[in-house]
């Protein structure tokens, strides 16, 4: 269970990313975030796994408080927690495989993992994660080699190789083309349903957001302003959120 | 605007006046040169004769090197020689890798604190100002005379020059996997091991390879002063005016340059090529920016 | 995690690495063992080093004796005349040659050739050894020292200037060559003005390498600033080549700081 609790982030020159936003989120459920971009949607995201550091407030992971968590605590929350990026973050001279590993840091000594001495164990789990998204016969592949849609499916499988229980997708399918959008999406959802995986996604595109949605939270300026079953958005939620009517910029698909 | 008529129709057309700024520009560039360059003339010890004078004197050594004394010189043990240059390159070589790669990351402004980062930056500056040859007459005096004292003076001032490029390599890297280990709970080491060396060291092992090149010239010279290597003979040679052994020295430094030029950079290519980065993106960009950035990192020696 | 999903594709062998690959790492350690050797490599000397009598030599600096006018001020100046000299000469002919040496702009493939095979053999000689072969020929002095920078600016500047014209945009050429432009022509209006800026900066680069070289060129009988710093290693004063050292890193220095800035108003 995530607990966010009146969180604000106030960044260095003053700029305040998130206001007081409180919000629950249950086990196992798949929620959408969506908003502007500078709403805070990436902020939201990167509060809960420390990578940002909330200013006030408290945010709670399983019962663990993030806020003024020290390093090895936050270590111990990161490690349950995948994360997805918009531009992948793969170390691209290297192989697949090796990336994948990277979701297993958390759970070897470093001076083993610094060696490269990762266990049958750890292998078998980078192979798992490489499989659930289909991509286990480029393993031996340099990242750099692989499309687009590919290198995110290996971005997913390093957060799912990490085994967690909840996993951080910051607008990953910023970087790709209408039909490996769908593809990404669709893992993200099924790795959702079938691993029971608690599963927070920012998007930029509504109609993404309704096709994949359960539950829909807007951010504007920073400030909650809706968070309810997807069932209930209609367009005028979506004018809430931007601010404005939808245009055709904010569909992936001209409707 | 100025005016002009159409020769047709008697239509006045007005046109835009040529710019004189850049004109002027470019010939006070071109005078400033010229008086430059006169000044500088004025203050060498040659008269315009000696201008003509100098090739003759150049082409008349260059025929009596004609045929090179190849027996000689190889009596002489001149192959050694041109081996133990090779040593003392490689050497230089690697002590200066080894010693700099650990130093660059302290020095990289994504990585180390100011207090630390700074002092660093400027030891790598002092000492890549210092030429080899003059930390090689100073290790001489603890050393001894000798290869040594050669290839140590190399290592140190490779430290400078590899510090500089390896800091820049450091900084200029993506990000993105260092967060994502981050986010996966990874710990420092473990950024650094997983997410840093990985994507800089190919480019890395390159300039490694290029600054065995510049050595391997270097080290060919550090015999003028007794610091092992090919240069001590040569030098005999030219001060006896041995010019058909100069001639077989010479063409046997310019087969040991051209040799090591041609593998290391075979090498390079190969590490480039097979570390996935898009070559265009590479050789395009690359000999540009170092230069832009780093002009007098000691980059073409 | 559920462990009923099936593997959907045969898991790939790990590549082992080729047997060559092996070799080559066990070679270079090996010739780098035989290396240290051969050239008497000690760790004690990274000690020793520090440890060095010579150390209290080199402070504190006699100021008095540097900035005097006649000990370095005057060699000084003969720097800065030999790498005027060298670079403008030096990178003026390095233009049409190294138009020469790039396969976009050559006028013919023997000239290509020509100037490539050239420009390395001249590049292979370090700029001292030509400093010393052209005092051997034509005297001891700046002269010669002019001369042996002119040919090392000339090949630096060939080398990095036809890199550049190999990745100019070969567009406008294609362009001028169409509008029944001749070579030599067609190079100027359509590559020219692309690689200019970039010539300019380099020119800056090699200036620095020149007043950088001359630093060492007195050890040859060169003639400039090297020449005080070989008198004065000679006699083991070493507190005054250190203030020479330190007057150099200011020049080199500021010449960086110069070319930086004038760089970024050509760019």
């Amino acid at each position: 269970m995530i607990i966010f609790d009146d969180v604000s982030v106030t960044y260095r020159g003053g700029v305040r990313a998130l206001k007081n936003v409180s919000l629950t989120i249950d086990d196992g459920e798949l929620v959408v975030v969506v908003g502007l971009s500078g709403a805070g949607k990436s902020t939201l995201l990167r509060a809960l796994n420390g990578l940002v550091v909330a200013t006030s407030g408290s945010i709670k992971v399983d019962g663990i408080e993030v806020v003024g968590a020290n390093a090895k605590t936050m270590r111990e929350v990161r490690s349950h927690i995948g994360m997805i990026f918009q531009t992948f973050n793969l170390v691209n001279r290297t192989t697949v495989i090796n990336n994948v590993l990277m979701g297993r840091l958390a759970k070897v000594p470093a001076w083993k993992s610094t060696l490269g001495l990762w266990s049958a164990d750890d292998r078998e789990h980078a192979f798992r994660a490489m499989e659930r998204v289909g991509i286990v016969d480029k393993a031996y592949v340099r990242a750099s080699n692989l499309s687009g849609g590919q290198q995110q499916r290996v971005g997913i499988a390093r957060a799912l190789a990490q085994e967690p229980s909840i996993m951080l997708a910051d607008e990953p399918v910023a970087a790709l083309d209408p039909v490996t959008t769908h593809q990404v999406m669709g893992d993200l959802q099924r790795i959702n349903r079938e691993l029971g995986i608690t599963t927070l996604i920012n998007l930029h595109f509504l109609d993404l957001a309704r096709h994949y949605g359960r539950r829909l939270i807007g951010l504007r300026g920073g400030e909650l302003v809706f968070d309810g079953d997807i069932s209930q958005v209609d367009d005028d939620t979506f004018r809430d959120i931007y601010g404005r009517a939808i245009t055709p910029d904010d569909l992936l698909t001209d409707a | 605007m100025t005016a002009a008529v159409d020769q047709e129709t008697g239509e006045v057309l007005t046109r835009p006046e040529r710019p004189l700024a850049a004109r002027n520009w470019r010939i006070g560039i071109a005078v400033l040169l010229i008086v430059g360059v006169m000044w500088s003339f004025s203050g060498l010890d040659a008269g315009l004769r000696d201008v003509v004078e100098a090739p003759r004197e150049g082409w008349k050594i260059v025929k009596e090197m004609w045929p090179p004394a190849f027996k000689t010189v190889y009596h002489r043990g001149a192959v050694g020689k041109i081996f133990e240059s090779l040593y003392v390159a490689w050497i230089g070589t690697m002590i200066g890798a080894i010693l700099s790669f650990p130093l660059s990351f302290l020095a990289a402004t994504n990585i180390a604190p100011t207090a630390l980062r700074v002092p660093i930056r400027q030891v790598f500056n002092a000492i890549r100002s210092v030429p080899e040859l003059i930390v090689a007459m100073v290790l001489i005096t603890v050393l001894g005379l000798g290869p040594w004292a050669g290839a140590l003076a190399i290592g140190l001032h490779s430290i400078g020059t590899l510090g500089k490029l390896s800091t820049e390599v450091i900084e200029t890297s993506d990000e993105g996997p260092l967060e994502a280990i981050s986010a996966a709970g990874g710990t420092w080491v473990s950024r650094m091991r997983w997410g840093m060396v990985p994507q800089v060291l190919p480019t890395v092992i390159g300039y490694w390879l290029f600054r065995f090149e510049i050595n391997v010239r270097a080290s060919a010279v550090l015999g003028l002063i007794g610091a092992g290597g090919i240069g001590g003979e040569l030098v005999s040679q030219l001060n006896f005016r041995n010019f058909p052994e100069v001639g077989a020295v010479l063409l046997m430094v310019i087969a040991m340059v051209l040799v090591i030029d041609t593998i290391s950079g075979f090498a390079r290519r190969r590490i480039i090529a097979g570390s996935g980065r898009k070559i265009d993106d590479d050789e395009t960009g690359r000999t540009v920016n170092l230069i832009g950035d780093l002009g007098g990192s000691g980059l073409t020696r | 995690m559920s462990d009923a999903v099936a593997p959907v594709a045969v898991r790939p062998r790990k590549p082992r690495p080729q047997l060559h690959t092996y070799l080559l790492v066990i070679a270079l350690a090996a010739f780098t063992v035989f290396a240290g050797r051969q050239i008497g490599f000690r760790w004690s000397s990274f000690i020793d080093i520090w440890s060095n009598p010579f150390w209290g030599r080199f402070w504190p600096v006699p100021w008095g004796w540097v900035l005097d006018r006649h000990n370095v001020l005057d060699a000084l100046v003969e720097t800065f005349q030999i790498a005027i000299i060298s670079t403008t000469i030096g990178c003026t002919l390095a233009l049409p040659i190294g138009f020469a040496m790039s396969k976009l702009t050559t006028p013919n493939t023997p000239t290509f050739w020509l100037s490539r095979t050239v420009m390395s053999i001249v590049r292979a000689i370090p700029d001292l050894l030509w400093g010393k072969l052209l005092v051997t020929a034509i005297g001891i002095g700046a002269f010669a020292g002019a001369w042996a920078l002119t040919i090392f600016s000339l090949a630096v500047m060939v080398k990095l200037f036809s890199e550049t014209v190999d990745a100019a945009d070969e567009r406008p050429l294609e362009a001028a060559r169409a509008a029944g432009g001749r070579h030599t022509p067609a190079v100027r209006t359509a590559v020219l003005p692309e690689v200019f800026p970039a010539f300019v900066a380099y020119a800056l680069y090699v200036f620095e390498l020149n007043i950088r070289a001359s630093l060492v060129l007195g050890l040859v009988g060169a003639g400039g600033i090297g020449r005080v710093v070989e008198t004065q290693r000679a006699t083991f004063n070493f507190d005054r080549l250190m203030g020479i050292l330190i007057i150099m890193f200011v020049i080199v220095m500021s010449i960086e700081q110069v070319s930086v800035a004038v760089r970024k108003r050509l760019v």
